[in-house]
C-alpha cells in the first residue's frame, strides 16, 4: 500500500516561486498498476521523483506500508526516461548495480542478473556494453536493473517516451508480461493517453501547473486490451476531454514562461 | 596547454572504420612533407645561409645520433628524463585526480581551494626552478618538483570539469539504488569523469614534457635538457638537434600511442568518445 498524502512542491525561481504540485493525495493498492497522465510541465515527473525520494517535498508525506519515506529506500526502484544505464559497465553489471551497491556478493548477483536478462530476452547481451544496444533493449536492461533489487514499488518515468511507435508497443506488452510475472506495484508516468489506458488499472489525470489530480479513470478491461474496441474509444474520449483544457493551459504557460518540465 | 589539446584532437582521424584506407593517403602526405622539410634543411645548410658551426646538416645529426648512442649518453640521458617525467606526472595525477574529484563534488571545497589554485596556477613551471634548487638542490627531486607543479593544473581542472559535467541522472540512479559514498566514487564518479581525466593526464604529460627540458638545463647534470645544454659548451649543434628530435619522438609516441591506447580500452569501448576533450 502506497499513500501519498497532501503532497505539495514549490520551487524558488528568481524573485518568485513556482507551485509545481499542490494537494496531491493518492492511494495505490498492492500490485496495482497506476498511470500518472498529464501534459508536459504538470509536475508528474517531479511527483515520481518525490516518491522515489530523490526530490524533497515542500509539504505532505509519503507512506509505504505505513512507514513514512523521505529518502530513497530498498522498497522502491526507478526506471528513468533515458535509460540512464552506465556506459562503462556491461549489461550484466548494470543490472547488478543496485545489488552491488547493497554489498551482495558476486555469485548471487550474477544469478539474479542471469535470471532477469533471460526474463527480458537479453541473455546473449550480458557482456555487451550499453552503446551496442537499441533503445528498446536499453530500456529492458533498465527494467531488469529495477527488478533486480526486488522492490515493492516500481517507479517508471516516461520509460518508453524515447522509443519509436512499434518498439513502444512491444515494450508495453513486455512490461505487462513482466508485471504479471513479478507482481510489483507500478507507478508509471506518461503523457500518452493510449499508453495509460493500455497499461493501467487506474489512470490519474493531472492538471497543468500547479499539478493536481484532476480525475481518475478506472480501466476494468481484461489484458491484453483491444485498443480498437468501443469501450477503449469511450475511455479515450473521456481522457481526451479531461486533458484538452490542461494541454491548452500547459502550452500557454510554456509560451509565457518559456519553461518546460 | 591548449596547443597540446588541439594537436591531440586534430591529428586523429574522425571515423574509426575508415582509418585504414585513409591512413595510406594521409601517410603519404605526412611523410612527404617530412621528407621535403629535411631536403629544405639540407639545402639551407648547403647554401651556407647560417654559419656551419651553428647549423648542422642532417647527416651530421645522424652522426651525432650514432655517436651518442654508441657512447651511451643518449640512452642514459633519455632514461633520466623519462624517469623524472613519469614520477612527476604520476605524482601530479595522484594529487590532481583526487583533488579534482573533491573540487568537482564539494561546493565548500571549491569555495575554499579554488581561489588559491587560480592564484598559483599562472606561475610558469620554470619560475619554480630557483626555489626548487634552494629546497632540493640540483638534480632529480627539483626537476620532478617543477614537473609536478606545472603538470598538476590540467589534471586537477579537467577532473573537476569532468565531475561537474557528469550527467545528473547518473547521480540520481546511484542515489535511487542506495550506492554508498565510496562505491559511488569508484563505480560512477571516476569512470563517468574518465573522458576528462584522460584528457587531463594527456595535457599534464604534454606540459610536463615541455617544461622538463628547461628544468634540466638549469637544475640538472643529466637528462635530455642537460644533453642539449651541454652540447652548447662543446659547440656541437648536431648533438643539440639529436636531443631535440629525441624529445619530439618520445612526446609523439606517448601522445599518439600510449594515450590513444588508454582511450581505446576505456571510453572508446564504452562509446563515450563523443564527450568533449
Amino acid at each position: 500500500m502506497v499513500e501519498i498524502d497532501a503532497l505539495a512542491k514549490r520551487f524558488a525561481v528568481d524573485g518568485g516561486e513556482i507551485v509545481a504540485l499542490s494537494a496531491i493525495t493518492v492511494a495505490i493498492g498492492e500490485g496495482e498498476f497506476v498511470c500518472l497522465l498529464g501534459p508536459s510541465g504538470c509536475g508528474k515527473s517531479t511527483l515520481l521523483k518525490i516518491v522515489a525520494g530523490l526530490v524533497e517535498p515542500s509539504a505532505g508525506a509519503i507512506r509505504i506500508d505505513g512507514r513514512a519515506v523521505t529518502a530513497p529506500g530498498p522498497d522502491r526502484a526507478v526506471v528513468f526516461q533515458d535509460y540512464a544505464l552506465f556506459p562503462w559497465m556491461t549489461v550484466a553489471d548494470n543490472v547488478e548495480f543496485g545489488l552491488a551497491a547493497r554489498g551482495v556478493e558476486r555469485v548471487r548477483r550474477r544469478a539474479v542478473s542471469t535470471e532477469l536478462l533471460r526474463a527480458v530476452g537479453l541473455t546473449d547481451f550480458a557482456e555487451k556494453y550499453p552503446h551496442h544496444l537499441s533503445g528498446g533493449m536499453k530500456q529492458r536492461v533498465s527494467i531488469a536493473r529495477a527488478l533486480a533489487v526486488d522492490p515493492v514499488l516500481l517507479l517508471m518515468d516516461e520509460p518508453f517516451g524515447a522509443l519509436d511507435a512499434q518498439t513502444r508497443f512491444v515494450m508495453q506488452q513486455e512490461l505487462l508480461r513482466i508485471w504479471h510475472a513479478y507482481r510489483k506495484t507500478v507507478l508509471f508516468v506518461t503523457h500518452s493517453i493510449d499508453e495509460a489506458l493500455y497499461l493501467a488499472d487506474r489512470v490519474l489525470v493531472m492538471t497543468a501547473r500547479p499539478g493536481r489530480i484532476k480525475a481518475e479513470i478506472r480501466v476494468a478491461a481484461e489484458r491484453p486490451r483491444d485498443i480498437s474496441s468501443p469501450e477503449f474509444s469511450r475511455l479515450r474520449r473521456q481522457a481526451l476531454d479531461l486533458m484538452a483544457d490542461e494541454i491548452a493551459r500547459s502550452m500557454e504557460q510554456e509560451v509565457t514562461a518559456g519553461v518546460t518540465a | 596547454m591548449s596547443e597540446a589539446s588541439v594537436a591531440g584532437a586534430v591529428a586523429r582521424p574522425a571515423g574509426q572504420p575508415h582509418r585504414r584506407r585513409a591512413l595510406s593517403r594521409e601517410f603519404v602526405l605526412g611523410a612527404g612533407t617530412v621528407v621535403l622539410f629535411v631536403a629544405g634543411w639540407k639545402l639551407v645548410h648547403w647554401l651556407r645561409l647560417f654559419p656551419p658551426w651553428a647549423f648542422p646538416s642532417p647527416e651530421q645529426v645522424v652522426g651525432a645520433f650514432a655517436t651518442t648512442i654508441r657512447n651511451g649518453k643518449l640512452l642514459t640521458n633519455t632514461l633520466a628524463s623519462v624517469e623524472r617525467q613519469i614520477v612527476g606526472v604520476v605524482l601530479a595525477a595522484l594529487v590532481g585526480i583526487p583533488g579534482g574529484l573533491l573540487l568537482g563534488s564539494s561546493r565548500d571545497f571549491r569555495a575554499a581551494f579554488l581561489p588559491l589554485c587560480r592564484m598559483v596556477y599562472p606561475i610558469p613551471g620554470i619560475a619554480w626552478i630557483p626555489m626548487a634548487i634552494l629546497w632540493f638542490g640540483v638534480g632529480f627531486t627539483s626537476t620532478v618538483f617543477v614537473i609536478f607543479f606545472t603538470g598538476i593544473w590540467p589534471i586537477l581542472f579537467n577532473t573537476m570539469a569532468g565531475v561537474a559535467t557528469l550527467d545528473g541522472q547518473y547521480t540520481d540512479v546511484a542515489r535511487a539504488y542506495l550506492a554508498p559514498r565510496l562505491f559511488y566514487v569508484r563505480r560512477v564518479l571516476i569512470p563517468g569523469s574518465l573522458p576528462f581525466i584522460i584528457t587531463g593526464i594527456r595535457l599534464t604529460y604534454g606540459v610536463g614534457w615541455r617544461v622538463i627540458v628547461g628544468a634540466e638545463m638549469i637544475s640538472s647534470i643529466t637528462g635530455l635538457g642537460f644533453l642539449i645544454d651541454d652540447a652548447r659548451w662543446q659547440m656541437r649543434p648536431d648533438i643539440m638537434v639529436a636531443g631535440m628530435i629525441t624529445i619530439a619522438m618520445i612526446g609523439w609516441v606517448m601522445e599518439n600511442w600510449a594515450f590513444d591506447w588508454l582511450e581505446r580500452v576505456t571510453i572508446e569501448r564504452w562509446g563515450m568518445k563523443s564527450a568533449p576533450r
